[in-house]
């Protein structure tokens, strides 16, 4: 999941044709012009979304039959109403279409099959929300853990040198000193990749809550109000002027028609970010009213949605270049063999041993506290 | 790149004390903590060639010790581990 650009770079590629050359500073089409060329294209049916891609001189306009057509399709997991048409941001020309839901199915390519798994995997193990908790609440195991381990490596490391392992006596006391030295180097790193990945699997409830108290709160007046037809909607190109004033220093990234299930019947929502880089994963939806134009007023996350966003990065290491996310492979490596040592450790603890053994090695066990050190030092041999 | 243990006293001096924190067990993993934590903070929020450079730098040392640690344990044969 790391490195998937690269993989996706090398063993699919990407086979759409070069954009044009324009002279630079050719200004981009008007998205009122895209809006009505797509209408044209297929009359009858609505326009969902724009997207401008923040990567290429293009826009993405998505469009379905209705939105009722939309909201049916979630009951059926094979059907996909909706469509795209990709435009030149500054031609106005068609560059590419979606496969129409009638086509055959694209190829699944080795590529797809074994990211799709991987990512499914890490995040749910297939199995939704739940599946999400549970790796959340594993994550929240993988931190307790490593705070448990840091109390008991101040035990260990009493009376030895940091990084010292000891090759001469018990392989036991090997497998402890490399558990204790590759742990220790690690544990800043694993705490925040533990603790962000936790932040992470909590983003469908923090979603949800933000959309039940805030968003409910704000288009309550509206949520009665029938969605309106959309040849008869203010522009498309106006309201993205508008949030760029509502949001100043944000950057507009998208845009949802009236009626979308999560919006307002009435308004247009607009998706601002911020244009640093701390801030570009914090967004701020914009309500522009659809029926006028006007502004009904921007919206900021709120803190928990924040911090979510704020720790994503650091959860997934792909925010410093390939440096950074090679060096994220290597400390990936080391806490695997944090965990296999510590399976070692935890499968030798349970061959019999004694007190007595514990203190010929040398560990000088408190009064009335055997538990923690004798458990995972226990048969040293 | 050579990792030296403080002198033996270091550790006698604070561990006889029970109960008290021993800073000389912590001065290696704060260290490396104090890096891991900047470069990890250098790169988000300088995302620039320079606080990169560092981020990459600071991220690697603590990986760099790791591996002269494991090859002073494998490959040197005179290293004997501490006084246990």
């Amino acid at each position: 999941m790391l490195f998937s650009e690269q993989i996706w770079d090398t063993f699919v590629g990407d086979d759409d044709p070069p954009y044009e050359v324009l002279p630079p500073g050719t200004p981009n089409a008007s998205l009122d012009t895209l809006v009505e060329k797509a209408r044209a294209m297929f009359p009858g049916q609505i326009i969902t979304n724009v997207s401008p891609m923040d990567d290429e001189p293009a826009v993405l306009l998505s469009m379905a039959p209705s939105w009722q057509v939309l909201e049916e399709d979630k009951k059926y997991p094979d059907r996909n109403s909706s469509h795209w048409i990709k435009f030149d941001a500054r031609t106005a020309k068609v560059l590419e279409q979606s496969r129409p839901a009638n086509a055959p199915p694209e190829p699944r390519t080795w590529t797809g099959l074994i990211m799709g798994t991987c990512t499914r995997l890490h995040m749910n193990l297939f199995a939704g929300l739940p599946g999400a908790l549970f790796m959340g609440a594993m994550g929240g195991v993988f931190v307790v853990s490593l705070i448990s381990g840091t109390v008991l490596y101040g035990r260990f490391m009493k009376r030895l040198p940091f990084g010292a392992v000891r090759r001469d006596r018990a392989s036991r006391l090997t497998w402890l000193d490399l558990h204790n030295l590759l742990g220790v180097a690690t544990l800043v790193w694993a705490l925040v990749v533990g603790f962000t990945g936790l932040v992470n699997e909590l983003q469908r409830p923090l979603f949800g809550l933000w959309r039940v108290t805030d968003v409910r709160q704000i288009l309550k007046p509206y949520a009665h109000l029938p969605v309106p037809p959309q040849d008869h909607l203010a522009s498309v190109q106006a309201a993205f002027e508008t949030a760029r004033k509502a949001a100043p220093g944000n950057e507009v990234t998208g845009l949802s028609f009236p009626g979308a299930s999560f919006g307002s019947p009435v308004h247009y929502v607009l998706w601002t970010r911020g244009a640093t880089p701390l801030r570009a994963r914090l967004f701020t939806p914009v309500l522009v009213d659809a029926r006028t134009g006007a502004l009904t007023g921007a919206y900021p996350m709120p803190w928990y949605l924040r911090f979510l966003e704020v720790s994503r990065p650091l959860h997934f290491g792909d925010y410093g270049g390939m440096p950074l996310r090679i060096l994220w492979a290597l400390l990936d490596c080391v806490v695997i063999g944090v965990l296999v040592s510590g399976v070692v450790l935890w499968a030798g603890k349970r061959k019999i041993a004694t007190d007595a053994r514990l203190r010929a090695l040398g560990y000088a066990l408190d009064e009335g506290e055997v538990s923690p050190v004798s458990a995972l030092a226990k048969g040293a041999s | 790149m050579k990792i030296t243990p403080p002198p033996e006293g270091a550790f006698s001096a604070v561990s006889d004390a029970r109960g008290r924190l021993q800073i000389a067990v912590w001065r290696w993993p704060i260290a490396l903590g104090a890096l891991t934590v900047f470069g990890l903070f250098s790169a988000l929020l300088g995302q620039e060639g320079f606080w990169l450079v560092l981020s990459w730098i600071s991220l690697s040392i603590p990986f760099i010790v790791t591996v002269v640690c494991l090859l002073q344990a494998w490959c040197v044969p005179s290293v004997k581990g501490g006084r246990s």
